[in-house]
Parts: C-alpha cells; structure tokens; sequence
C-alpha cells in the first residue's frame, strides 16, 4: 500500500473521549511526502479532534503519533511544530491590531546584531512569503483591515514561513474568491513538488476532485472509508459521511402540504456582505401553515442570515417577504413578534438567555408587558404562565427561580423554545435548535416542532445535521452561496441528495 | 425572600429612629463665655478645615496644632471638608455630636455653611470663624486678612517700585466666582487707577500652579509687551516664571503674588530665591484662632468680633528674615 | 407532579442567603461596630443619639438619590459619570430660576427636574442609538454639563435669600434644609427614604424592570425576545439624570446656595454606595434596597469614624479598604 513512498506522519490506533463521548476511536492515518490527503466527515465526525491531536493542541488522546517512522509524544504546539506539524485554523489565529509582517513573525521576530527589532528583515521575509502565496499586499497594513479571505492568505503564508513537513489546512478556502482559490492551489503544488504533505478538510467536493490524492471519510469517530480521491464521485462520499439513516428519531407528523401560505419569500437580497459571509444573495422560498421547512447549507451558506432577516435582527435587505398575506418590511424583533414571528438563535448562551437570572425570568420576558396591568406584573399569572411551559415542555428543573445556568443544554434550549410559544407565534425561525443537546432531549425538541406544525404553525428550521433535517422536516431547502440551489422533498430525498446538493452537485429530482 | 429584604431596610431605618434618645440640648443660647472653665478645664476644639489639599490652610491647620500644642488644656480635632460645602456642614454637625466646646471654622464658603455655625453658636458653642467669613453675626470672632488692601498694597507696589513710568501688565485671577480672587483683583485695580498702567489681559489660572504656566504661556505669545505679571497667588506666579524661563524671558519680566507661605514650597523662598519680585503675605490666623480661643476658654475675656490680620510686603530684602521668625515657634 | 412545585425556591444555605444580602448584614456590622466604638459623654453613647442618627440619613441623602438612579443604568451594564456634574447643572440653575429669574417654587423644581430629564435622555440616545459607550457619553456629559452650569450661573455660586419681594426665593424652598417632625427628621433625608421605597417597588413589579435586568443579563438575547432595548436604556439615563436633578435641588436648598462647582466627584460616591450594595458592574445583577444599605453604610462609617476623631487621611483610606473588601465578598458569592 505504501507504494514506497515515505509516509511522513502516521496516526496509529489514535482515540479520544471527552467526558465519556468518545470523539475518536481507534483512528489510523498516513500522510505521505508530496501528498494531498483529503478528510471528510459530518460536523462532530471527529476531524477537528483528530487535527487537534496531531497538531499537538490535544495532548491526553491514547495511540502513537510516528514522525518519519518514529514515535513521538507531543506536549503542545510548539513540539509540533518542531517537528515540522503545522496547522491553519478554521478560527483564524492572527491579531488584528499587528501587521502582517508582525503577526508572521510573532513570538519569533528577526533580530539585528543589537537586540533590537530588526524590521527590515521582516518586511523583506514577509514580502517574500506574500508573493509565493500569491498576492499583493503591503507587509505593514494591519491584519484587521484584511478581508476575511486574505487573512486566510496571510495565515498560509504564515504556515509557509515555519517550512512545514506537514501541513493542516482547515477549510482554507471558505472565503476565497474563485481567482484566490486557484492561487492557493497553486501554492499548495507547489509544496507538494518539495515533498510535503498536506492534511485538507474541506465540504467542498469539487475542490477534493481537483487537488486531493487521497480521501479519509470519517464517521461517529471512526474511519469508515478510504477513497483514491481522482475517482471518487460526490455521491459516494456522501454516503460514506451518513451511513444509515436514522429515522427512528424522528416522530413524524401528519404532513399537511395544503395549508395556507404563511411566508413568501422571494429573491431577498442582503447587500451589505459582511466580511467572509456570503449573504443571502437571491433567496426564494415558502412556508405553509402546518408544515416544517428544512434550510440546508454548508457553513456560510447563508442560513443564519436569512433567518435574522426575517425576523428583523438582521441589516438591510431587498425582495419581498410576504406574511400573512401581507408585505413586510424591514421591522425590529419587537414588531416581528407581535406580528407572530419568533426565533431561536444559534448560540442560545450568547444570545438566547440570560443565564444567570431565574428560569421564570427568562421564559416570560417576551410577555412580560403583556401580562403586566398598568406596567405591574401580575406575580401569579407569571409563575402560572411559566409553571404552564415547564410541564408542557417537561423542562426538568427544581424550582423556576433556579437560574437557568442550572440547567441542562436541552432543558436550557427548552426554555428558549417555550419563551417563544409563550408568545402564541405563527411562524417559528429556529437556527440550529438541537446543538449541544443530548439525544433525548433532541426527540423531545422534534416531537414539540411536529406539535406545534400539527397546531397549525409554520416552521423555518436551519440546521447543519442532515439527519434532523431529512427526518423532521416536509421540505428541505438548500442553500449555497447565498442562493436556494434546491429544495427537496423528504418523502422522495433522502441525506445523500441533500448533501450532494449542499456541496455543489444539483441533484435533479 | 423579599419580604426579608424589605424588613431588612425597614429594621436599618427603624433602629436610627427607634436607639435614638433626645440628646439634651444645652442651655446658653448666643456665646456669652457659659464655656470658660478657667485653666483648671479641659476642652475640646473642632477645627474644621474646608481643603487641607491647599497648602495655605494646611499652614493654617499646622500653625493651629503648633500653637495648641502651648496650652495645654486644648485637645484640637481636625476635619477636612475636601472643598465640598455638604461634606463641611456634616463635619460641624458631627463636631456637635461630639459635644465640643469650641468651634474653629475655615469655611469651603459663606452661605452655604452659615447654618451650621448659626446652629453650633446657637448651641452656646463659641465659634471661631477664620478667613473667609459666614453671613450674619451668628459668630463669635472672625479674624482673617483684607484681601482688598492685599490687593491694594500689590498695585502700589507695582506702581511705584516696578512700573514708576507705567507699562502693561498681565494678571493671572483665582478660581472664577470666588471672593478671594475678586476682592485680590479690586483692590489691584484701586491702587493702579490713573496711573499709566495698563492691565493688557487678565485670565483665570484657578489657583493653580499649573494653570498659571498655562496662562502665561498664552499671554507671552498674545502680549509680548506686558512687563509684570499679578498673580492672585504665588503657586501662579511661580507658573508663570516657569513659562517664562521657558520662553528664555524670565529676566525681561517681573512677577509678583500673594500669600507668602512660610514653607519650603512657598512664595517666601520663591521671592528669596528671586524669582517673584515680591509677595503679600496672607496670614493664616492660625496663631491667633488659638490666643483667641485661649481668650474665651481659659481666660474667661471676651474677644472682638472682628480681627483683621495685617498684611507685609515680602521682597528680596525681607523674605529669609520673615521666613526665619515664622518659623521660630516650631 | 403540581404547578406549585415549581414555585418553591431550593432551600438556600445560610451561606447564600448571608450573600444575597450581603449589603444589608454588611449595614447591620458596620451599625453594631459604631455601637461598640461609639464616644459617650455622661453615660449616653453619642452615635445612637436621633440626632446623630438623622444627621447621618441627612448626609447620605443627596448621595443616596444619585445612587438610586445609578442603580438603575449600572442594572442594565452602563454607568453615569455625569451625575455628579448634573447636580452642580441642578443646584446653580435652581438659584438661578428663584433668585435672578423669580420663578416660583413648582416651576423652578419642574423645570430643573426637566433639565435633568432631559440631559439624561439625550445620553441614553447617544448610548442606546449611536451605539457609544456608556462610559464615554457621560465622561462627555460630565463636561457639558459643568459647562452649561458655568454659563448658567455665570460661573459664580449664586446665594439664595428667602422672601418674597424680587431676587428672593420662595420661603418653602428653606424647608429643604430643615427638620420636620419636633425638629427631628431632616426633609432630605425623608424625600431619599420616599425616592428609595418608590424606586424599590419599581424595580421589583414592572414589565420595565424585568427589561432592565434582561437587557443587563444578556442584551443581545433581550432583543431578541422583544424588549425594547433602546427604549429602556434611554428611559434609565432619563431617570439616572431626573434624580440627580432632584439630589441638586436638595443640595441647593439645603446650602442656601447653587454653585456650578457643586458635586465635584458624587459621581464616584455613587458608585461606591452601588457596588457595596451588591450590584454587580456587569449588569443585570443587584437591586435599590442593596444600594440603600450600601449607601446608609458608607455614611454610618463616615460618621463613627469623625465622632472618633479619626484623621481625615486615614478615614479615606479605611473607606477604601471597605469598598475592596465588599466588591471581593462579592467574588465570593456562590455562583449559580
């Protein structure tokens, strides 16, 4: 199998758990000189841990790490890099406040004879890593005035100065314009010619087809399959990446395709792209009364914005967004919720709650003026109110004064989704409403949105997990820079269409 | 729960209203020498002090304490209202609380405290009002300086020693607003009428040491032909010379303040070392608050309700002689 | 399992509960010490005398209004340097109005009351629309309003004679500066004790109270519910600026005199009564009856420590000690 050629690093048995949940087991992987190795897998497949592990940032995993055949033991990032491992993060690394030069050469800046700052070298370097990476940028301009896609350049050139033998690339290319793409490919040639090898995590399979030699698939934490990556098709991938469907999660309910128009988006427009995010740039979609709506998408497909759009959290937009019957404008989260539209942000501890006030607190404060007599909140209807919501949604708590911190993911998530109902809404945004939350609570979230369509509502549900999109909702509509590519009916589709689709291969159906 | 917070408020405010008892209020109504004990008594005396952060009055809290430290009847508490007039009428008030036989005040201002020591004297407690005054006559004595004949005194002397042929001149006020700095600037104005003086530009430095190197920075570049700068006070005026030694004119110009503090940082070496012409002295009337006191308490005499302090024109001549016998008692 | 389960709180530790109302035990040691260390002349202790007592209510008054509104902007995570500038702007206009303008009472209060109003509405909007911190808009309030008190008054304190011919001020106004009931109760400090009680049942029942902590608890995910963020955050300046107007007509009326210098640092009292009331500088955490006690302890403090003659110096720095050590207590509160 290894065709003689050397392989530079091997994982061997390599396993992980936190807490636990084991997030990789028993994992093996080469990567050889002058080889682009693909890994693919779901969100939460296990890639990052496994990166995180040979790039010495996760250092109590069990297995053998080997370095040009032989074992090492990393203690933290910098033995890696010692030992010629480098990694360019999804979350970029770089410091806004410092130049380019400056944050290239951070923690080991070139010094004159005298001890101090020798800035002429380093501008001298960094120029000469900048045009081998391949673009046209002033060493001394401040790493925050950068686009998000060339602080992504920056970080390669920044890989580049610490002459790896292996390098890790992270979705290199999630914010690149086509041209930039082609010049990182470039660069990435060119250091396949010298005889590195480099780890590639990408969802983008068009990119896999032209650079990639080899495919690792990743699953549950393990590997589940190797592919020669010049003649693997998208399909093939995809199935790897899911496996088996799991429908036995799903309740599903009486699908009602007939009922009324609740929303009617057509070609949404958010001009002002904010670095790195593709905007919605030309969505077209609806929501019947009684019907889940799935929203597919690769990261920064768009899917968070639409939602705030809707809702009216986000910034100005174009097209037309018919509610009810009626076209809305631009609004605030204020008026969107009287009209009838709630939302249940991505990260519900940033945006979601408060955390460290009561379970009551939280779950009334959407109807806090409403239930209140002349601005005085009835103590009794508020604790009735909320007495009502924890047994309707079984919140598991001691006493709705705990605060919320005190609760579980899933029961904190609970708390957010029934702050929404308290509102009597017609159409429900949720972006990513099962994130971090236990398998049980995840069935309870899903039984409660089936619930809520079967009482007539509408719900607009964004979500990076296939299987919860395949299995709760009617509808699947799937974004890709910032367009509605496709929309899928799950009765007929299944995770595989909807990935393909999500990636970039229009399946026709 | 919250029951309990609410009982916790209504217990705090309770108990002040509830431990309290009527202290008695002493008979004597004004001052008329009720407190005189002779020399056999011991008294307390609350000296409250409006900033002791101005180094004049901590002179006249340290003059006080020097002086008290020679009858040894006297046991003198200070307080320091921080220029805040509220913290001042509670520092009295507190003072009252103690149950002290006598009253030193120096106060931040006239109206705003003129309750308080109208309350204190109305209690029989002689009350000693220092420099600046209170209104009415709810006093026992006042003994301060005339800051009008001060200011007099620097506009003869500019007139006759420093400009016997007229000339511009330059004055640097004290804190917008306050009577020190306009009675100062009146009584310059006084003396230098129909002469051939002119006062080109006048700027508020605040009594500060800074301002004043601030203002006269401007006015050396605005009035180049001014020849003397009247500063309110001598922190001012040494600002200014630093203004000027830094626009190389310290020798070309003539500086003159007031107060003439008898410390190391003060006009008396400042005028000694030549670098203010001359100084006014302001006296802090520590010395004589506490005679005074001594007066009424020990001595069982009455005392005038008004002294007015004299004032002495400092200049190279005098300065290291006067600074020597100020500071002799220590 | 029945609704009223829910309800019943955990029952808390003596420890958490000693926290809760840290502020109040905190008033409650701070008064037994001034029993213990209190001065007696013939047998009767001097800090427990109701003059004492009421002096120290008195002292804190004008402090304590300030603080209340203080209360409220640190509650939703901001805070209002320029209270202690608008209580300068509130005493220099109100002699102003009465003395050189001769209003009446009421419309001088009301119109002073509405400069107080409005300067703190007009920072809320800086803060809440144009998106500039809290900490900057009012440092720059804090200028403008000294300013506008020096213009106003034409830089000089100005005193208030009472009577009724020209240049006099209503006779009513003196009662700010006097004792009601036998003599005994200091009006200031009644009006500080009806401003806390009101502010107190405020912050407890309303819809606007619940958005106020939510706004300090997470702003972003009170938006997001429907509270209307910016609303409530210029509504809270408002009232932060309305009653350290107020705390400046005390002030005038209780010194005879409105100076545009008045107020030099309240600010920073202020903010020392609402810390060691317990509220928290993050927002969304603390209350006005914490704030009170906070307040009424700095002020027994101050008082036990000038009745034992202790040095001015070393007064602040003893006041300095408590602050730190009431803000570390605070660290040590359980977290839920």
């Amino acid at each position: 199998m290894d065709n003689g050629v050397a392989s530079l690093v091997g994982l061997l048995r390599i396993s992980k758990s936190y807490g636990g949940v084991r997030a990789c087991h028993d994992v093996d992987l080469t990567v050889r000189a002058g080889e682009v190795h693909a890994l693919l897998g779901e969100n939460g497949a296990g890639k990052s841990t496994l990166m995180r592990v040979l790039s010495g940032d996760l250092t109590d995993y069990t297995g053998t790490i080997t370095v040009d055949g032989e074992p090492v033991r990393f203690h933290g990032p910098a033995d890696a890099q010692r030992a010629g491992i480098a990694m360019i993060h999804q979350e970029l690394d770089l410091v806004p406040g410092l130049s380019v030069a400056e944050n290239i050469f951070l923690g080991r800046e070139p010094r004159t004879p005298f001890g101090t700052l020798d800035r002429r070298a380093m501008l001298r370097e960094t120029g000469n890593l900048l045009r081998r990476t391949g673009i046209d940028l002033d060493p001394r301009r401040h790493v925050g005035e950068l686009r998000t896609g060339e602080q992504q350049l920056v970080s390669v050139a920044k890989a580049l100065s610490l002459d790896a033998k292996v390098l890790i690339m992270d979705e290199p290319t999630s914010a690149l314009s086509s041209a930039e793409v082609d010049r990182m490919f470039a660069v990435i040639g060119e250091l396949r010619r010298s005889g590195a090898g480099i780890v590639y995590i990408s969802h983008r399979m068009d990119e896999i087809g032209r650079i990639a030699d080899r495919a690792t698939v990743l699953r549950n934490g393990s590997v589940v399959a190797e592919f020669d990556a010049r003649d693997m098709t998208a399909d093939q991938a995809a199935e790897a990446m899911i496996g088996r469907p799991m429908r036995a999660m799903f309740t599903t309910h009486e699908n009602v395709t007939s009922g009324e128009i609740l929303l009617e988006v057509k070609d949404l427009v958010v001009p002002r792209a904010r670095s790195g995010r593709r905007d919605p740039a030309g969505i077209s979609l609806t929501v019947r009364r009684g019907e889940i709506v799935g929203l597919a998408g690769l990261l920064g497909a768009g899917r968070t914005e639409l939602l705030e759009t809707l809702f009216g959290a986000g910034g100005r937009w174009q097209g037309s967004v018919v509610f009810k019957g009626r076209s809305t404008g631009r609004r605030k989260p204020r008026s969107a919720i009287r009209a009838g539209v709630v939302y249940m942000p991505e990260d519900r501890r940033i945006s979601g709650l408060a955390l460290g006030h009561s379970v009551l607190a939280n779950t009334v404060l959407s109807v806090v003026d409403r239930i209140a007599r002349l601005g005085v909140v009835s103590r009794r209807r508020e604790t009735a109110e909320t007495t009502r919501i924890v047994r309707d949604l079984s919140i598991k708590l001691a006493s709705v004064r705990d605060p919320v911190s005190a609760l579980s993911g899933g029961n904190q998530q609970k708390v957010v989704l029934g702050r929404m109902l308290l509102t009597e809404p017609e159409l429900l945004l949720l972006d990513e409403p099962t994130r971090g939350v236990d398998v049980g609570a995840k069935a309870e979230i899903y039984q409660l949105l089936g619930q809520a369509a079967q009482r007539g509502m509408g719900v607009l549900l964004a979500s990076s997990e296939l299987a919860e999109l395949v299995g709760v909702c009617d509808r699947v509509v799937v974004l890709r820079g910032g367009r509605d590519v496709a929309e899928l009916r799950t009765s007929q589709a299944g995770e595989a269409e909807v990935l393909a689709a999500a990636m970039g291969e229009v399946v026709a159906l | 729960m919250r029951g309990l917070a609410f009982l916790g408020v209504a217990v705090a405010l309770g108990s002040l209203v509830a431990c309290g008892t009527t202290s008695e209020n002493r008979s004597g109504g004004p001052a008329s020498n009720t407190q005189c004990k002779g020399a056999g008594g011991k008294y307390v005396i609350g000296m409250s002090q409006a900033n002791v952060a101005e180094p004049y009055r901590q002179r006249m809290d340290d003059d006080i304490r020097t002086a008290a430290k020679a009858v040894p009847q006297f046991d003198v508490r200070f307080t320091d209202a921080q220029q805040d007039n509220s913290r001042q009428v509670s520092d009295v008030e507190n003072f009252l609380t103690q149950q002290i036989d006598l009253l030193i005040i120096s106060p931040n201002e006239a109206k705003p405290l003129t309750g308080v020591v109208k309350k204190a004297y109305d209690k029989g407690i002689p009350v000693i009002v220092l420099d600046r005054k209170v209104e009415g006559d709810a006093y026992t004595t006042w003994i301060g300086a005339d800051n009008v004949e001060i200011g007099r005194q620097a506009g003869k002397y500019v007139a006759e020693q420093l400009l016997p042929d007229g000339g511009k001149i330059a004055e640097i006020r004290g804190l917008a607003g306050s009577t020190p700095a306009k009675e100062r600037g009146d009584g310059f104005r006084e003396s230098i009428r129909g002469r051939k003086i002119e006062i080109a530009v006048s700027q508020d430095g605040d009594w500060l040491r800074e301002k004043g190197q601030e203002k006269a920075d401007a006015i050396l570049k605005s009035n180049p032909d001014v020849s003397v700068i009247y500063a309110h006070n001598d922190p001012m005026a040494e600002g200014a010379y630093l203004a000027a030694r830094a626009a190389g004119r310290q020798d070309a110009l003539k500086f003159i303040g007031i107060d003439g503090l008898p410390i190391p940082s003060g006009g008396l070496k400042a005028v000694e070392a030549g670098r203010l012409s001359a100084t006014l002295i302001y006296p802090t009337a520590g010395k004589e608050a506490v005679e005074a006191a001594k007066k009424i308490l020990v001595d069982c005499q009455q005392v005038p309700k008004t002294q007015t302090l004299k004032t002495q024109l400092i200049t190279k001549e005098n300065a290291a002689q006067v600074y020597a016998k100020e500071n002799s008692g220590n | 399992m029945t609704g009223t389960d829910f309800v019943r709180s955990r029952r808390e530790s003596a420890l958490a509960t000693v926290f809760r109302f840290q502020s109040l035990f905190g008033l409650v040691a701070v008064f037994i010490a001034a029993i213990v260390f209190s001065p007696s002349r013939n047998g009767e202790l001097l800090f427990l005398t109701s003059d004492n007592l009421f002096n120290v209510v008195r002292a804190v008054s004008e402090i304590g209004i300030i603080a209340v509104g203080m209360t409220f902007v640190i509650l939703i995570g901001g805070i209002d340097l320029s209270v202690g500038a608008m209580l300068g702007l509130a005493a220099a206009g109100s002699a102003v109005l009465l003395v050189e303008n001769d209003f009446g009472l009421v419309p001088a209060v009301l119109v002073v009351l509405a400069v107080g109003l409005g300067f703190g509405l007009l920072q809320g909007v800086a803060s809440a629309v144009f998106g500039i911190q809290a900490f900057i808009v009012t440092l720059a309030g804090l200028q403008c309003a000294r300013g506008l008190a020096r213009i106003w008054s034409g830089g000089q304190g100005i005193a208030i004679p009472y009577g009724d011919g020209p240049g006099e001020a209503p006779v009513a106004f003196s009662l700010l500066g006097e004792r009601t009931f036998n003599g005994l109760v200091p009006i200031p400090a009644l009006i500080f004790v009806v401003v806390a009680a009101l502010a107190i049942l405020f912050l407890r029942g309303t819809a606007f109270s619940r958005h106020v902590y939510a706004i300090g608890g997470n702003e972003k995910a009170a938006r997001l519910s429907g509270v209307p963020v910016k609303r409530v955050k210029i509504a809270v300046f408002g009232i932060c600026g309305l009653l350290a107007a107020l705390a400046g007509i005390i002030h005038a009326g209780q010194l005879n005199q409105g100076s545009p210098n008045d107020g030099l640092g309240y600010e920073l009292d202020a903010i020392a009564a609402v810390v060691v009331g317990g509220t928290s500088l993050a927002g969304g955490r603390g209350s006005v009856v914490g704030t009170v006690a906070g307040a009424l302890l700095l002020g027994v403090l101050n008082n036990i420590l000038a009745l034992n003659g202790v040095d001015t110096n070393v007064q602040l720095l003893i006041k300095g000690l408590v602050i730190v050590v009431a803000a570390g207590l605070q660290q040590l509160r359980p977290s839920t």
